[in-house]
């Protein structure tokens, strides 16, 4: 059981605190309800362009990082499609320089031409590290426009292209700092040893006084049903033959959506899973394969990923992958294969409940998806699930209907 | 009416509390620690063996770890691993140049029943040829796969030229694969895991008869003499570079043989290591990304080994600023050596440092790490507390002798691939 406190200020910021008394850290979490989804399709990867400007200084303070360092502390942040989260990790008795830092860049940035200009770099450069310049790195950039064709999960958070990046303005800075980030569209979570009252007093101090803002609609174009079997091939200069099955899940916040987790670790989380043993062990078709969700809040993805052994082509690999699904959809799992699923999600559990910074982390999501609480009841929605759950979350996404395959070839 | 420009007020950290982790000795030559004080139901058991990279070739010592659990006469893999998951454990397994890791990560009351899944996979390995082939099949894809990376190029040959003219230097070669008997296969496995156990570390909320248990299970594999470890390298001076069509960024690697913690200048080389390029506002970054642009990251690093250690700086960068980016690393390293670390920055990067230290004594898993770290050294705890005071008490111009005395840029192994 995680124990946490809620309150609201003013103007709108929710507030979650969650004690620690086994640490002399404390954590600042910073969640903004702002990801990729939100950009305009000619504007794309300014969620985490701009969560990179966050660090450039803010109104009152001329840098970021270097007080957090006087204080012992360290910050980092990410974006992804829904989310931008930053946080701070500090000795607990400077916890007040985090809230001073993360009030000052919730009420505004400095914007320096010089920090857009570097920024700009950089995030070229990550572009180049992590999608160009690495073997089966843009697979990404190509499968989404595949899966999506009208939902803005049709780019990569780093953008659709490196031109996006090269032309940003600081007008359009500007316009997303003041849409985006303001207290009524953030989640704020102080985790460690301290007491309510006083982290109350703190989080007044600093933050009572931004103003408000509008927290921003979003009004999302819904993906239209897929109707069609999608395939694309690229060729590449890599050593193996790749592919990806991308199938349409149902949205986070549904039942469907922890049914369609199960069903995936089912099909190649493990080396106990069902394509696992299949195609690599007993058929040796591939030299490895994985199944996993997307994680998305909207309509996400359940992929199935991994490589070709050499002299194996796609048809026999697609074949036997079929196989695997039809089996799955006409009869029901094992009570015992179920078990060994969730056994390994207990576990996992477990673990990642142990950093003060990942139980800040989910707090502030779980309040973002409607209640902080969730994170600890999402494992009774896990129990829950029955062998004819598996099987019915299997007949209604794992169709050929529901599936984007992008291949990767070998040139 | 709040003054935002002012930094609220700094405390310092009083104290920073290490814990030791009990011991016992499995034979003469293998200890088990034992970090009890965890109060959730996770645990964690390590086991190190001697089969390292360095006592053979390295593609030996990577299949046959990755072959530990490849199914014995009256098991196969796939049963194995479905007993594990059933339990809800994790298997990994893990190569480094001086030793190989087994873990196994489960709610405490799986533990002792995975590792006895996991003991008799390790004891009874039958190295069945299906076995054996798929996975050099696999391992070369995975191998063919890394050399499209200019990372993974600009490692392999600064490894090779840190550690020239001796096996840590190594490289493993695409033919390799193709040429491993499985007679050495099973003579490294029984040499290095069958007697080659030289470290348990179990980490949970577990009473002293399982310590018993554990102990009983996989005593047997204690290792019979204490390992010997080489101690004498020298890095190849200058500059190299490897040529990768197409390659949108080169790959870096600055760096020398230096030494470990057992050595007297260690601690206060960490303060120059941090200055340079070890958190966020170092002197590299602050250059090189924040001011220039030229890389989405750049740090160095302290590696450690038994009997030495060696210092590295480590970025990629867009192609047409290699050259650019080497200037301006030679040239923060001559700042370092030429001008004294100003009262601010040095007493940013010590606060920075202590308050890292505590976070590396966070909890019952991070103290074990740091309690690991000593050991290997044949040091105690009382290590960090000495780190403590050398970072509170080094003076500018200490800095400034270090930077002279072990970072002369004619004294550096420089590789870059891309």
């Amino acid at each position: 059981m995680i124990h946490f406190d809620r309150f609201k200020l003013d103007n709108g910021l929710t507030v979650l605190f969650h004690k620690d008394v086994t640490t002399p850290m404390a954590v600042v979490n910073v969640l903004y309800d702002v990801g990729a989804r939100d950009e305009a399709e000619e504007k794309t990867g300014f969620a985490h362009l701009f969560e990179h400007l966050m660090f450039g200084g803010s109104s009152n303070i001329p840098d970021f990082d270097s007080p957090l360092q006087m204080a012992g502390g360290e910050s980092n942040a990410f974006t992804s499609n829904d989310i931008t989260n930053y946080y701070d990790v500090l000795p607990a008795n400077n916890l007040e320089t985090a809230l001073w830092l993360e009030s000052d860049r919730m009420l505004s940035l400095s914007f320096t031409p010089k920090s857009l200009d570097v920024q700009r770099n950089v995030v070229i450069e990550e572009f180049k590290q992590r999608y160009l310049n690495q073997p089966y790195g843009d697979v990404w950039l190509k499968l989404r426009p595949l899966a999506y064709k009208v939902h803005p999960y049709k780019w990569a958070t780093i953008g659709k292209d490196i031109n996006h990046i090269e032309e940003a303005q600081m007008t359009d800075v500007k316009t997303f700092f003041k849409k985006y980030y303001n207290p009524s569209n953030a989640i704020l979570c102080i985790a460690g040893n301290f007491e309510l009252e006083s982290v109350k007093i703190l989080v007044e101090k600093y933050f009572a006084d931004i103003p408000s803002g509008i927290k921003p609609a979003r009004l999302l174009e819904a993906e239209p049903k897929q109707n069609e079997f999608r395939t694309q091939t690229i060729e590449r200069n890599v050593p193996a033959n790749a592919f990806y099955y991308a199938f349409k899940m149902p949205e986070r916040r549904s039942e469907g959506y922890y049914m369609a987790d199960l069903l995936s670790d089912i099909l190649g989380r493990d080396k106990s899973s069902r394509l696992y043993i299949s195609l690599k062990k007993e058929q040796q078709l591939c030299s490895e394969i994985n199944a996993y969700i997307t994680g998305s809040h909207d309509e996400g993805l359940l992929m199935v990923s991994g490589k070709l052994n050499p002299d194996v082509n796609f048809d026999d690999l697609d074949k036997a992958f079929w196989k695997v699904i039809e089996n799955l959809k006409a009869t029901s799992i094992l009570d015992s294969e179920l078990e060994r699923i969730k056994n390994k999600i207990r576990t996992s559990r477990e673990f990642e409940n142990q950093g003060i910074l990942n139980r800040a982390m989910n707090l502030c999501h779980f309040e973002l998806l409607g209640d902080a609480n969730g994170i600890n009841e999402e494992h009774k929605i896990y129990e829950a699930i029955n062998p004819n759950h598996i099987q019915e979350i299997a007949i209604q996404i794992l169709q050929a209907t529901n599936c984007s395959l992008l291949k990767v070839k070998a040139s | 009416m709040l003054d935002r420009t002012l930094q609220p007020e700094l405390k310092e950290i009083d104290k920073i509390d290490f814990v030791t982790l009990r011991h016992f000795d499995v034979t003469a030559n293998a200890k088990l620690y034992f970090m009890k004080d965890v109060s959730d139901e996770t645990s964690r058991l390590d086991l190190y063996f001697t089969a390292g990279t360095t006592i053979a070739n390295p593609v030996v010592s990577s299949l046959v770890n990755g072959l530990l659990l490849s199914g014995t006469s009256t098991k196969s893999s796939i049963q194995i691993n479905e007993q594990i998951d059933t339990l809800g454990g994790f298997y990994e397994s893990s190569v480094s140049h001086e030793n190989a890791v087994v873990s196994i990560y489960a709610l405490r009351e799986n533990l002792l029943s995975i590792l006895r899944i996991v003991a008799d996979a390790i004891a009874n390995v039958a190295f069945l040829d299906s076995e054996v082939k798929e996975l050099i099949s696999d391992r070369k894809q995975r191998f063919l796969v890394n050399m499209e990376k200019v990372n993974f190029l600009a490692q392999r040959q600064f490894q090779e030229r840190i550690f020239a003219n001796s096996s840590y230097g190594n490289l493993v070669q695409i033919a390799d694969f193709d040429v491993v008997s499985s007679q050495e296969l099973r003579e490294f496995y029984n040499e290095n895991y069958l007697n080659g156990l030289e470290k348990v570390v179990v980490v949970g909320n577990l009473q002293q008869d399982h310590i018993d248990e554990i102990i009983d299970i996989v005593g047997a594999w204690a290792k019979p003499q204490k390992t010997i470890f080489p101690g004498q390298f020298s890095n190849i001076k200058g500059a190299s570079h490897l040529v990768k069509e197409g390659a949108l960024q080169t790959a870096i690697r600055v760096g020398r043989i230096l030494f470990n913690k057992t050595h007297p200048d260690y601690c206060d080389f960490t303060v120059l290591n941090t200055i340079l390029g070890d958190y966020f506002g170092s002197r590299l970054m602050s250059n090189i990304r924040e001011d220039k642009g030229y890389t989405y990251g750049i740090g160095t690093l302290l590696g450690e080994l038994h009997e030495t250690g060696y210092f590295v700086i480590a970025t990629e960068v867009g192609k047409d600023v290699k050259d650019a980016t080497l200037i301006e690393i030679q040239m923060e390293i001559s700042r370092l050596q030429t001008e004294l670390v100003g009262t601010e920055e040095l007493l940013l990067v010590k606060n920075y440092m202590i308050g890292q230290l505590l976070k590396s004594a966070d909890g019952p898993y991070a103290l074990t790490d740091l309690f690991l770290g000593v050991e290997t050294f044949g040091l105690n705890l009382d290590f960090y507390n000495k780190s403590i005071d050398a970072i509170n008490n080094i003076t500018p111009e200490r800095i400034q002798e270090l930077a002279i005395k072990y970072l002369k840029w004619e004294e550096m192994t420089v590789v870059s691939a891309g």
